[in-house]
């Protein structure tokens, strides 16, 4: 294999992890040779890091390979590109990169040549695969969904926006996101390229007191659901007294419609191991954990990938870059349960055990995993905390809302023209990022409702949409921010149904430990299926919400506190479509058993 | 006592261990608790969340797993605690096969005491009866109503001078009426007298109705 980014430039260089680590190394990558001068350890870096751009022989093209664009149909584009270059007998570098988040440009292709504007192809099939890439290289862009920058040099150029020019692209601020779809996953070297683990370099120049005191500046908030300031927790862990402590990275996201973990994970595992050294050093933990889905075997592919690499380059392993303090990052592969994602249910999984909830308090910060202090945090969370120390706290603190900092990938699905994960600043309406950016209902469609936070989030009506995606105002509303989705709902859709299957996703990922979410989730669905079947009443409606509050109030986790959320939401601004149902025995879209003949769900 | 945490229970000052839990101090402050899932061998930690009690805060925590610290206050019986912990109780009764006369829990049930006290009906005098299964006036061929009534007289008549007659009116959860049928059949009563023993109480009660429309299925 020819020179990587990562290798040393020339005998001169002493970076030898773990016994002797070079503290500049991930500086000198870029910007070296840092501790001798060579024009040609310069150059060979120079020429490197234009090979990462346009490919060894200067055409590059780039495959968008994650589990969405492999859903529809990549992997047979990626062995149509690779069969052109082999036929073609083009000099032609074929590279494989994560996702934007455009779920509806999927699958896609970037080709690259110098001197023409990087272009981006939409929605190809592998039959159009040729056409694309030889029209593209005798300088016909006309045909590309977006360019990355204009050079003026190309056919059609200026018949095709710039991604900037794309409002849905503009409008997004992409610190978390930025690598994804830029880099190749699978490469710590782009990653590097592209100034990869510089928040690193600059955390353990700092005491883990200032690096906190960094995040609470930049008033980085939990992004798995709950909200919760980051600092407190690392800080907690951190004043623990133990020998061993551990850093969580959960990697579950078990909600339906959440789709931008998995995306992240997928198009940039690098940042969230990063994120992970850092609150390592940062609480004094030694050992990591990622905890990941177990639909997610490519995410685990590519993260186990990424830390093998970093443990080969001395970023994981004993005496990190020189610092004295040493990390290492094991891949979890969960079985695959919804309160599996539950912070304690998680821990009880990597310890081999049935993953129900433990009793807090004690919290896992102090009593965790094998009963040693613990941090756990989202993966989103961590890519953050990486994020705001590579750019200071303060370019942070400007992104976002008053108490809640920076931005949040949201899972965009449902009635809109583009779905997709989109990074916006918190406290972003909602009527933006559906509109704005997801290009709102198809033609001649009307939504009547957004669901906000997944299954346990709750439904706002279309008419308040205006209410910024933050945590406190979005349950001033009762809907929780969740895991950050929003689901458009047009008026095809019966709202009661939707809650219904909520209920049916509930009553089938309830653990069972506790009483009110084991039975109250069962006997909730049984009256909404009645309401469905035509068969409910008016007393229907007090009962649902009794047994929500006691479901709210009594369950043992937040599984169980949330699940009557969707309908204690609904009830509260979509009474009306209840009661069509129970007076009128008529379902307002038709969808209804009560309008049709059904098989009932016997709980 | 060094080290002591206190602990205010409803306005009841006590001192406990600092390793103790809520309901040691609630015990300790000599108030009665409801509490279900900790009271076995199989303790799984906080399950059946009949023990939940209000924190000033208005948050409700379960009285078995809480850690106490000092200073702590909380309130047992709170409107909110009783609710919850009512429509707690109904559903775990809910899935509950209530065959009580042939229990081995009778007499003694934790279950039975909770429904009483948080006035939930659905549990026969039989729950409460110290009679053993052998001993049931059933099994002598005395026809005892205790199957089909309502528990929360700690079984007052066969625990002393005989046959339950039913002054309490009847359970009205139709799974248990037709195994207490059931039952009643297996012994060799006639259904039908049953009935009219019933009718002596609950001649007015539209449940009657009910049961007669259940025994013809049975
Ligand atoms: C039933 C249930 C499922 C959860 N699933 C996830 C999940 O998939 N991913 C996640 O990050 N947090 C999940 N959480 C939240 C975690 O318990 C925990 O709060 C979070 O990982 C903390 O990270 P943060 O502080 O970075 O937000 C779940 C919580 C519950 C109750
Ligand atoms: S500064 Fe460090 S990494 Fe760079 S050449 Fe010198 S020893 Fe190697
Ligand atoms: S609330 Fe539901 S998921 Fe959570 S512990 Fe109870 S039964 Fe399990
Ligand atoms: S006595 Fe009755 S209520 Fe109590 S455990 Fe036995 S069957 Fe259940
Ligand atoms: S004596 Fe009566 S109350 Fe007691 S167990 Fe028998 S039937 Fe039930
Ligand atoms: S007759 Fe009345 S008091 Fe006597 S056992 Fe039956 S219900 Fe209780
Ligand atoms: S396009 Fe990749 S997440 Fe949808
Ligand atoms: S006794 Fe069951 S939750 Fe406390």
């Amino acid at each position: 294999m020819s020179w990587t980014l990562m290798d040393k430039c020339c005998p001169k260089c002493w970076h030898n992890p773990p016994s002797n680590p070079c503290p500049k190394y991930i500086e000198c990558r870029i910007k070296g040779p840092l501790c001798h001068d060579s024009s040609e350890c310069r150059k060979l870096r120079a020429r490197r890091l234009n090979e990462l751009m346009f490919g060894r022989h200067g055409i590059k093209v780039r495959v968008a390979l994650a589990s969405c664009t492999l859903a529809v149909g990549a992997a047979d584009v990626y062995y149509a590109v690779q069969e052109f270059v082999r036929e073609s007998g083009l000099a032609v570098d074929v590279d494989i990169v994560g996702c934007h988040g455009l779920d509806f440009i999927d699958p896609w292709i970037e080709v690259v040549k110098k001197g023409l504007p990087p272009a981006i192809y939409a929605n190809v099939n592998p039959e159009e695969v040729s056409n694309i890439v030889s029209s593209y290289l005798s300088g016909d862009v006309s045909k590309a969904f977006a360019i990355k920058y204009r050079t003026g040099t190309a056919k059609g150029e200026f018949l095709v926006p710039t991604l900037d020019e794309l409002e849905f692209w503009r409008k997004q601020v992409r610190l978390v996101g930025r690598n994804c779809g830029i880099i190749n996953p699978e490469s710590i070297e782009e990653y590097v390229a592209r100034g990869g683990y510089l928040g690193l370099v600059r955390a353990i120049k700092k005491s883990p007191d200032e690096v906190i005191e960094e995040i609470r500046l930049a008033k980085l908030r939990g992004r798995g659901g709950a909200g919760f300031p980051t600092w407190i927790k690392w800080k907690a862990v951190k004043d623990q007294v133990s020998d061993v402590k551990y850093v969580v990275a959960n990697a579950e996201e078990g909600d339906p419609s959440a789709f931008s973990n998995r995306l992240l994970i997928e198009s940039d595992p690098f940042i969230v191991i990063e994120g992970m050294i850092i609150a390592g050093y940062v609480t004094g933990a030694n050992k990591g954990y990622i905890f990941v889905g177990a639909e997610f075997d490519l995410a685990a592919e590519r993260l186990k990938k990424a830390v093998e690499e970093a443990r080969k380059y001395g970023l994981l392993g004993d005496n990190v870059l020189g610092s004295g303090f040493s990390f290492d990052v094991e891949v979890f592969q969960d079985a695959g349960r919804y309160t599996s994602g539950e912070e304690t249910a998680l821990l009880e999984e990597i310890e081999g055990k049935r993953s129900s909830p433990r009793v807090r308090p004690p919290y896992p910060v102090s009593r965790g995993l094998w009963g040693k202090p613990t941090v756990v945090n989202n993966v989103e969370t961590l890519a953050h905390a990486a994020v705001i120390v590579r750019e200071g706290w303060d370019r942070y603190a400007t992104i976002g809302a008053e108490k809640s900092g920076g931005t949040k990938m949201v899972s965009v699905s449902g009635s809109v023209r583009r779905p997709g994960v989109y990074e916006v600043p918190i406290g972003t309406s909602v009527k933006t990022i559906i509109d704005g950016l997801a290009g709102g209902p198809p033609e001649g469609v009307k939504l009547k409702a957004i669901e906000v936070g997944g299954p346990a989030g709750g439904f706002l009506p279309a008419s308040e949409m205006d209410v910024p995606l933050d945590y406190d105002e979005l349950l001033k509303l009762g809907v929780a921010m969740g895991s950050g989705i929003l689901i458009a709902i047009d008026e095809h859709k019966c709202i009661v149904d939707l809650v219904r299957q909520f209920m049916v996703f509930f009553v089938s990922e309830s653990c069972g430990k506790c009483v009110p979410c084991r039975v109250g989730t069962r006997e909730m669905l049984e009256i909404l299926n009645r309401i469905c079947c035509g068969e409910g009443g008016q007393e229907d409606l007090e009962l649902l919400q009794e047994l929500g509050e006691t479901l709210k109030n009594a369950s043992f986790c937040a599984l169980g506190s949330g699940a009557p959320i969707p309908v204690l939401s609904t009830i509260r601004y979509f009474r009306e479509e209840y009661l069509t149902h129970i007076r009128e025995k008529r379902c307002p879209a038709d969808t209804c058993p009560v309008s049709r003949e059904v098989v009932r769900y016997e709980g | 006592m060094r080290g002591n945490v206190r602990v205010r229970v409803d306005g009841t000052e006590v001192e406990v261990d600092p390793k103790s839990v809520l309901l040691d101090a609630i015990k300790k402050a000599g108030v009665a608790m409801h509490s279900f899932c900790q009271a076995g061998e199989i303790y799984r930690g906080a399950s059946c969340r009949l023990c939940l009690v209000e924190l000033p805060n208005g948050k409700l925590v379960p009285a078995c797993a809480f850690p106490v610290s000092d200073g702590l206050e909380v309130r047992t019986r709170t409107a909110k605690t009783l609710r919850v912990r009512r429509s707690t109780l109904e559903l775990l009764l809910a899935y509950h096969r209530i065959e009580c006369w042939a229990c081995m829990r009778k007499g003694d049930c934790v279950l039975v005491k909770m429904a009483t006290d948080l006035r939930l009906d659905g549990i026969p005098v039989c729950a409460e009866c110290p009679l053993h299964p052998e001993e049931c006036l059933l099994s002598k061929g005395i026809l005892c109503l205790g199957p089909l009534t309502l528990a929360g007289c700690d079984a007052e008549c066969p625990a002393t001078s005989g046959r339950c007659w039913g002054c309490r009116g009847p359970v009205t959860r139709e799974d248990i009426v037709v195994r207490a049928l059931k039952r009643y059949m297996e012994l060799g009563f006639n259904i039908g007298e049953v009935v009219e023993t019933a009718e002596i109480f609950w001649s007015a009660h539209p449940f009657l109705e009910k049961i007669k429309l259940v025994t013809r299925g049975v």
